[in-house]
């Protein structure tokens, strides 16, 4: 079944778009169209939270929330679940929601604008969690500026939410949306608007057609980033194709000794679940983007992005993940570290599509991730580097080390990384070996740091790691 | 006479519940008038040149486009500076700055008129542009002519003293990231009047800048001004949003709407002035400061905007608590091909007071001494030692008692000695602590800017219809005035309505600014209730035959004679009995004055105090490092609502911490500002407030003044509480050289510049050694 309409439910109601402007966002849609003016613009590009408004999906029989950022969303995101706006939390009565109400309680707003988009972001929380604690809430908050108060009022109110009642008007029309959003049922959608065409079909073979009959489209995998292209550089996008309604490219499986992520698993799902082999893995996507962005973008759609900060691709590249690639008639397997060619260029070619990705569980070895950015949430490294190492008897094995932020793609530091293997871990042989960086890499400078600053640090946290291991005891400042 | 009930009173936000519903509706939310155009600003993709060209065909052929404008278009004055001319709206065959505007567009769709402006063809003759305040100082190129202030002889002065040091500083720029961007919506009246609803912080004189622009009478446009998103000061002279949109309105006589995009709004408008300093100090061995001289230069930008009274203000604070007995100022307003640097929270002062703190710093580790004590050394006293280098004499001196205080409350001398152990044994995680104090100065230095109007109605069924010209930016000054009122007239809050601030309703105000809003708005709200009390007063005593007798305003009841009456029904008998019920009110701020020439008097009502300690810990393998503990403590005087004023000071606190740490503007040589956006600039988010943060507020404040409640404002001032995280920093750093040699710092101290400054002092403390 095909479908060039989206349904989703608003107000308790189903409501049917046909063939809406792919290219509109979220946010337009939502203070032009349907005209609620709660939810903000700060930025329009997923970088304040002030747009942020929340999803309800249903998932194995019931409901699960997330907040996103309506302003890098499209319109077409909304196909086959709830939209909840901050208009939509308070009661009919004009009662306010608890999240609402701790709010006000706390003196958590001043000038008001950023506080519908931190509303939302707590009314996730609520949703995700049973109870609040530092971590979580500062958390589901790292994507929300505030310009205003310094950020303690609204983390007493969200605190505050641990003694009170968890039941609102989302608890108790529960089953009232879980039946109406069975009714809308999973179906290809194919919109055309004038000269724009989206498709988001729901099995791999459907979406092996569309690639061969519009081979020129733009993937949509979360669509983080593709979307800036609208909201920046205030283009049309003529084709895309959405990977997102495909479930057989949203999973994540352990086999044998390898993790294999589907190409559109959302980043927040693979977070929670790589925690629990590399732990630094985890903590470095937790300062990646935010909760709003997690939500939404992919794995799959940081390697095709191929940037050179983006914080995944360092990790995957020094834990020798492998892409798998689809193209209309075969799956090829590809180590990552062969995959980028150049800046934002990659292997993947026409009609071939990622499917997956291959991670090894290396079980005897030491995994460590380092992230440096001015700010410590929801910033774009300056360096981020990951260790993969063996150590027996204080001697390192084997090592593979990659950087991003060091040179125009995400890369692996060969130089160093032979000088050393069966070396002791001593400082000595650190100062020497972390010269060897320099041959490896010729970072530039930017607004975000110098090109001495970055290999100063890359080599620092080389030393850093190293160091870790040597004194069996962490070396960071949280 | 009334019972204190309202003041005092820790009452949330009067918008609280509408901000957390959604339904609190800022100038882009309100409905617009049937056939509301949109529009766009096209801006110089150059930071100097001469346009030789500049082709809009493609742009009217766009999508939706329904008008395109240029300096031609303009009826009036070409300019927006509010004091002096220098921002021309559309410069006509110069540009100066990357982000300058050229020409505008109205269009169907925010969106179209957007893509509409992309498409101009501009031909530029590139000159060689000026960016940093070194380059400006070697060309000699100023914005206005900088003054020279002295008292005393410091030569002779730092001659004389026993020690010496020279001390070159910079502090950097800050982008104001208002939530809210810039946005005004313009609607055509009849008699070609306009009503102009803008986001902004000075609705009187963006009335006046549209009037001239268009050559019209001030009484032909009326600013409106519910709230604001925020303005920090970068909506206090940024008017070309709003004239710009109103020029849209003027030339295709529709509603005409203009929201600048993130991005638009961080590249054409002025952000904080970056300040750079070379000074030379002369100290006895206790420290004690015996002469200064100090070059203090500022980029300004292109303008002088409101640059002459923010340099002016930093010389003001350039003494921040310390007697400086001989002193020599001398100032450079840098001109450079940037957007024109404006207000921002702290204006001038901040940076003013940066320059002192850091010299201090400086002395305490040239005499290997605790910082806290220097400090204390150099405090202005209260007999003597107590008039400023502009002459003012401080009668309200509390920085003692704050000081000494938060030093026993925070247990900063155990801490002092603790980190120096935990440093000599720890390779790469250092900590560092600092307490800094504030002295800042409280009135606009422009003396005929401190004054207000207000405007009270009471309506026949007794509830308060209330008016006034500060504007509600978060600040929480509806809130206050309301309640200020409240307690007036004996009534509860939900009684008092206050509306938008309205040009129509109180004429000429003063801008949201300064921190000045509360003190000078409340003050004549409170006139013009008290008027109408007055009328009340005079009919109660004729119908009811009574004299000198005092009449009670209190829970909703006016009590006199031992009757008691309600509200509303002495209101309803005054109506019937043709008592006028409506007044406006006045205020002007007594005591002071001040000789710009002789650049001294009194140009301050009081003095706001505060002081804070801050614990951090760097990394010296990266610079990262981690606000660990902040203990505050503040002078809020008898504070009116000490929910909102505790929200103002960590607020601002949090604000000058990223001035100071994470928040850098980046410009590349050619002058195009590269920092645009949130992904890469960035303010504080959750995670850099200060894991422990304990704020208090000192609890024996009163304002020795006649200020309203006898209240302290809390606007500005904490935003220089954060100078602790900066000097802790700094004290992290000190601790690689073994406190033996002084660190070279400037703020922001990002990351990348600790590590610098890591690295500089390892070199020179292992050279020497």
């Amino acid at each position: 079944m095909t479908s060039s309409a989206i349904q989703f439910i608003w107000n308790n109601k189903i409501l049917k778009i046909d063939n809406p402007d792919p290219n509109e966002t979220l946010l337009n849609f939502i203070r032009l169209k349907i005209k609620k003016t709660g939810t903000k613009e700060g930025c329009a590009e997923g970088g304040c939270g002030a747009c942020t408004v929340v999803l309800a999906e249903l998932k194995k029989n019931t409901l699960t929330y997330k907040a996103i950022n309506a302003c890098i969303s499209f319109v077409t995101i909304l196909q086959g679940k709830q939209l909840i706006l901050v208009e939509d939390l308070s009661n009919n009565d004009g009662s306010l929601h608890p999240v609402q109400k701790a709010m006000v309680d706390y003196h958590g707003s001043q000038c008001g604008f950023c506080t519908p988009g931190f509303v939302m972001s707590l009314f996730a929380l609520t949703k995700d969690y049973s109870s609040y604690t530092e971590e979580n809430i500062k958390d589901s908050i790292s994507g929300n500026l505030c310009r205003c108060t310094g950020y303690r009022p609204i983390m007493d109110a969200a605190k505050s939410l641990n003694n009170k009642n968890r039941s609102d008007k989302f608890v108790k029309n529960k089953k009232k949306i879980i039946n109406l959003l069975k009714k809308i049922k999973s179906e290809n959608i194919n919109i055309k608007n004038k000269n724009k065409k989206y498709f988001a079909p729901t099995t791999v073979t459907e979406l092996k057609k569309i690639i061969k009959d519009y081979p020129n489209s733009n993937f949509l995998s979360g669509g983080t980033d593709l979307s800036l292209i609208v909201t920046k550089d205030r283009k049309d996008i003529d084709n895309i194709i959405s990977l997102n309604s495909i479930n057989e490219l949203n999973f994540i499986e352990k086999k044998n000794e390898n993790i294999i992520v589907g190409a559109s698993t959302p980043l927040r799902e693979f977070e929670l679940f790589i925690k629990k082999y590399y732990p630094d893995f985890a903590s470095i996507l937790n300062r990646y983007g935010s909760v709003q962005i997690r939500n939404v973008a992919t794995i799959a759609g940081n390697i095709a992005t191929a940037s050179p900060i983006g914080d995944t691709l360092p990790l995957l590249l020094s834990l020798d993940a492998k892409v798998v690639l689809q193209s209309l008639n075969k799956k090829t397997i590809l180590p990552l570290k062969n995959f980028f060619v150049s800046y934002r260029k990659t292997k993947l070619k026409k009609r071939q599509f990622i499917h997956s990705i291959i991670i090894p569980i290396f079980k005897k070895n030491i995994f460590k991730a380092y992230k440096i950015s001015k700010r410590i949430d929801d910033d774009i490294s300056s360096v981020c580097a990951s260790f993969n190492l063996e150590v027996k008897n204080k001697k390192i094995k084997n090592i593979k080390i990659a950087y991003g932020g060091m040179a125009s793609i995400p890369k692996r530091a060969i130089n160093c990384e032979k000088n050393l293997i069966n070396t002791n871990i001593s400082e000595e042989n650190i100062e020497k070996t972390k010269k060897t960086l320099e041959k490896d890499f010729k970072p530039i400078s930017d607004m975000r740091a110098s090109k001495n600053y970055r290999m100063e640090i890359a080599k620092n946290l080389l030393m850093k790691c190293l160091m870790e291991i040597k004194n069996n005891k962490l070396l960071r400042l949280n | 006479m009334s019972k204190n009930i309202f003041v005092n009173e820790k009452r949330p936000h009067d918008s609280a519940s509408k901000h957390v519903s959604g339904y609190a509706d800022y100038t882009d939310d309100i409905s617009e008038p049937k056939g509301t155009l949109h529009g766009a600003i096209g801006w110089s993709k150059k930071s100097h040149a001469l346009i030789k060209k500049i082709d809009l065909s493609e742009v009217w052929k766009s999508e939706g486009v329904i008008s395109v404008i240029g300096y031609k278009d303009i009826p009036g004055r070409n300019d927006v500076g509010p004091v002096f001319d220098g921002d021309p709206i559309f410069s006509p065959n110069k540009v100066e700055y990357y982000g300058q505007p050229l020409f505008a567009v109205a269009a169907i769709s925010t969106e179209l008129a957007r893509k509409a402006v992309l498409k101009a063809k501009v031909i530029y003759k590139v000159l060689k542009p000026i960016v940093t305040i070194k380059e400006a100082l070697k060309k000699k190129k100023f914005v206005l002519k900088g003054i020279k202030i002295q008292r005393g002889n410091p030569s002779n002065a730092i001659r004389k003293s026993k020690n010496q040091l020279k001390v070159n500083f910079t502090t950097g720029s800050q982008e104001h990231f208002y939530l809210e961007g810039q946005v005004a919506l313009a609607i055509p009246k009849e008699d070609n009047d306009f009503l102009v609803y803008s986001s902004t912080q000075h609705p009187s004189e963006t009335q006046q800048i549209i009037a001239k622009m268009l050559n019209q009478k001030s009484n032909s446009v009326t600013v409106l001004v519910r709230r604001v998103g925020g303005g920090f000061g970068g909506k206090e002279t940024n008017f070309m949003t709003s004239a710009i949109c109103s020029l849209l309105a003027y030339k295709t006589r529709k509603p005409v709407k203009l929201r600048l995009d993130r991005d638009d709004d961080i590249i054409i408008t002025g952000k904080r002035h970056d300040f750079y300093s070379e000074s030379e100090v002369g100290f006895n061995s206790l420290g004690i400061i015996e002469g200064l001289k100090i070059k203090l230069s500022s980029r300004c930008g292109i303008s002088p905007d409101l640059s002459g009274a923010i340099n002016g203000r930093a010389i003001m604070h350039i003494d921040n608590a310390y007697y400086i007995p001989h002193i020599r100022v001398q100032n450079y307003l840098c001109k450079t091909n940037t957007a024109s640097n404006t207000a921002f929270r702290g204006f001038g002062g901040n940076q003013g007071m940066m320059v002192i703190e850091n010299i201090i710093d400086n002395i305490s580790r040239y005499l290997n001494k605790d910082p806290c004590q220097i400090r204390k050394n150099n405090f202005y006293q209260k007999k003597k030692k107590n008039i400023t280098h502009y002459g003012m004499k401080i009668e309200d001196n509390v920085i003692q008692e704050i000081f000494n205080k938060l030093v026993k409350k925070s247990n900063y001398k155990k801490r002092y000695s603790k980190i120096k152990k935990f440093n000599q044994k720890s390779k790469y995680l250092k900590k560092g602590i600092a307490i800094t104090p504030v002295k800042f100065g409280i009135s606009f230095t422009t003396t005929h800017l401190n004054q207000a109007g207000a405007l009270v109605h009471i309506y026949t069924d007794g509830s308060v219809h209330l008016n006034h010209g500060g504007v509600e930016m978060g600040q929480g000054t509806n809130t206050k005035i309301a309640q200020l009122v409240a307690n007036e007239l004996g009534l509860s809050f939900e009684k008092i309505k206050i509306s938008s601030t309205n040009t129509s309703k109180v004429p000429n105000t003063s801008a949201s600014a300064a921190s000045s809003t509360t003190d000078l708005n409340g003050a004549a709200a409170l006139d013009a209730v008290s008027k109408i009390k007055q009328n009340l007063e005079k009919f109660i005593k004729k119908k009811y035959n009574i004299k000198n007798i005092k009449i009670v305003y209190e829970k909703g009841l006016i009590k006199f004679n031992k009757k008691s009456f309600k509200f509303e029904t002495i209101i309803k008998e005054a109506y019937l009995n043709r008592i006028s019920l409506s007044s406006s009110g006045f205020y002007s701020t007594p005591k002071i004055y001040f000789d710009k020439k002789t650049f001294s008097g009194r140009p301050f009502l009081y003095f706001c105090y505060g002081a804070a300690v801050t614990e951090v810990t760097i990394d010296i393998l990266t610079g990262e490092n981690i606000v660990e503990r902040v203990d505050i403590l503040h002078d809020a005087g008898k504070a009116i609502n000490p929910a909102l004023e505790l929200g103002q000071i960590e607020g601002g606190f949090v604000q000058g911490q990223g001035w100071l740490t994470i928040e850098e503007v980046n410009w590349k040589t050619n002058g195009q500002i590269t920092t645009v956006s949130p992904s890469t600039y960035k303010i504080p988010a959750v995670s850099d407030m200060p894991k422990k943060f304990n704020v208090e507020i000192f609890k024996q404040g009163k304002n020795k003044e006649n200020v309203v409640n006898k209240a302290k404002t809390t606007g500005e001032p904490p935003l220089m509480l954060a100078m602790s995280v900066f000097y802790a920093i700094k004290d992290a750093i000190a601790s690689v050289g073994k406190y033996k040699k002084i660190p070279i710092l400037d703020a922001p101290a990002t990351p990348e510049k600790i590590l610098m400054s890591l690295n500089e002092l390892k070199n020179r403390f292992n050279h020497i050694r």
